[in-house]
């Protein structure tokens, strides 16, 4: 195992506003780790901040590279698909992906695609939320990649979906790929999560083992994760 | 899903239980050979390094054996997979008999009306 993510005192602060302070986070390879937080904690914002879609005051490295291009090619960022138009038919976007990825692998997709039943000769606009989704993360998981990070993927989608794309991250995961998955409702994705962190008070509140937290705790992921907001409980 | 977690007990835990029970029960037989890790992983639907952790639990207790580049195989050692069952055995009278017990019920109670639950039982399998 090998340190796939160093974070060293990172801070962010759009229009004067503080969003991440003082953020030092460490991630090993081969993970699957839950990144906790409310609407608006600034999951997203970090996310960015690692991709290096968004700039912010510290260190990151990623696999071992500090520059933000060089990293760039270390992480698969899920992209909400905003930049096309909803007229655009999926097998122009999957060929985009090819074209500006060169670690994007086309067999990979068409397994991916195949699993999650993609139809890739529709729009854009003639998908479900769900199959948006799945289109989605099939994209994402088809980079070639040591670093993996989902922002919200299973927000507002139907549950077989939600099974559908959790089987998808199960079967496609790179063994030492590490995947990122934000959620604010931790309870349907906990049973998959190797380790959560939670960011909270624009910072990272905790970074526990799950199984960890359930042995020594005896409790479950959502009421530990909902026991950091009771006000003047001491979880330590 | 064939498993269904219970959230507030360690996954490995119940990954290595739900095992243990399929070969208790001779659903994996004696010498068989275990699907791969990830074919375990998305059967239970949990992390492979979760299934992996029940694993290594279970080869350290050398109900599993590894061999090398061929993967997991249950233990020819049925004497093993007895004590295994003993073990399942005495968890769950625990269980009952504490709750039992808290209810204060004698052991004789409790043993009259086991056999008395059995007896019945049979006769509505009839």
């Amino acid at each position: 195992m090998s340190e796939i993510l160093k974070i060293e005192n990172l801070n962010y602060s759009h229009r004067l506003k503080k969003i991440l302070q003082d953020v030092n986070l460490t991630l090993q390879s081969g993970k699957i780790v839950g990144l906790l937080g409310e609407n608006g904690a600034g999951k997203t914002t970090l996310m960015r901040v690692i991709t290096g879609v968004a700039h912010a005051t510290g260190d990151i490295t990623v696999a071992g590279e500090t520059e933000v291009a060089a990293r760039k090619g270390h992480v698969s960022y899920m992209d909400h698909l905003g930049a096309f138009s909803l007229g655009t038919h999926l097998d122009r976007i999957v060929k985009f992906y090819q074209t500006v990825y060169a670690d994007f692998d086309i067999d990979r997709f068409n397994e991916l695609a195949e699993f999650l039943n993609i139809d890739t000769s529709l729009k854009l606009s003639a998908l479900s939320k769900g199959n948006k989704e799945k289109f989605v993360i099939a994209l994402t998981l088809s980079r070639q990649v040591e670093l993996y990070l989902l922002d919200e993927p299973f927000d507002g989608i139907d549950s077989m979906s939600r099974k559908d794309i959790i089987n998808s991250i199960i079967k496609w995961k790179p063994e030492t790929a590490t995947i990122v998955i934000s959620d604010h409702y931790v309870s349907e994705i906990s049973s998959l999560l190797d380790e959560i962190v939670v960011i909270k008070d624009e910072t990272i509140n905790c970074h526990l083992d799950a199984d960890k937290i359930r042995e020594d705790k005896g409790m479950d992921i959502e009421d530990f994760y909902e026991s950091l907001y009771e006000r003047g409980t001491d979880n330590d | 899903m064939i498993l269904k977690f219970d959230d507030k007990i360690p996954i490995y835990l119940q990954i290595q239980n739900y095992l243990n029970r399929q070969i208790i029960s001779g659903k994996i037989l004696p010498g068989a050979q275990l699907p791969s890790v990830r074919q375990l992983a998305v059967e239970v639907t949990a992390n492979v390094n979760t299934v992996q952790r029940a694993l290594s639990q279970m080869i350290d207790e050398k109900i599993i054996v590894p061999q090398r580049g061929r993967g997991n195989f249950v233990t020819v050692d049925v004497e093993l997979i007895e004590q295994l069952k003993m073990k399942l055995i005495d968890e769950q009278f625990a269980l009952v008999y504490r709750q039992l017990h808290d209810l204060n019920f004698s052991d004789a109670e409790i043993i009259d009306k086991f056999v008395e639950y059995v007896k019945n039982r049979g006769a509505l399998d009839e």
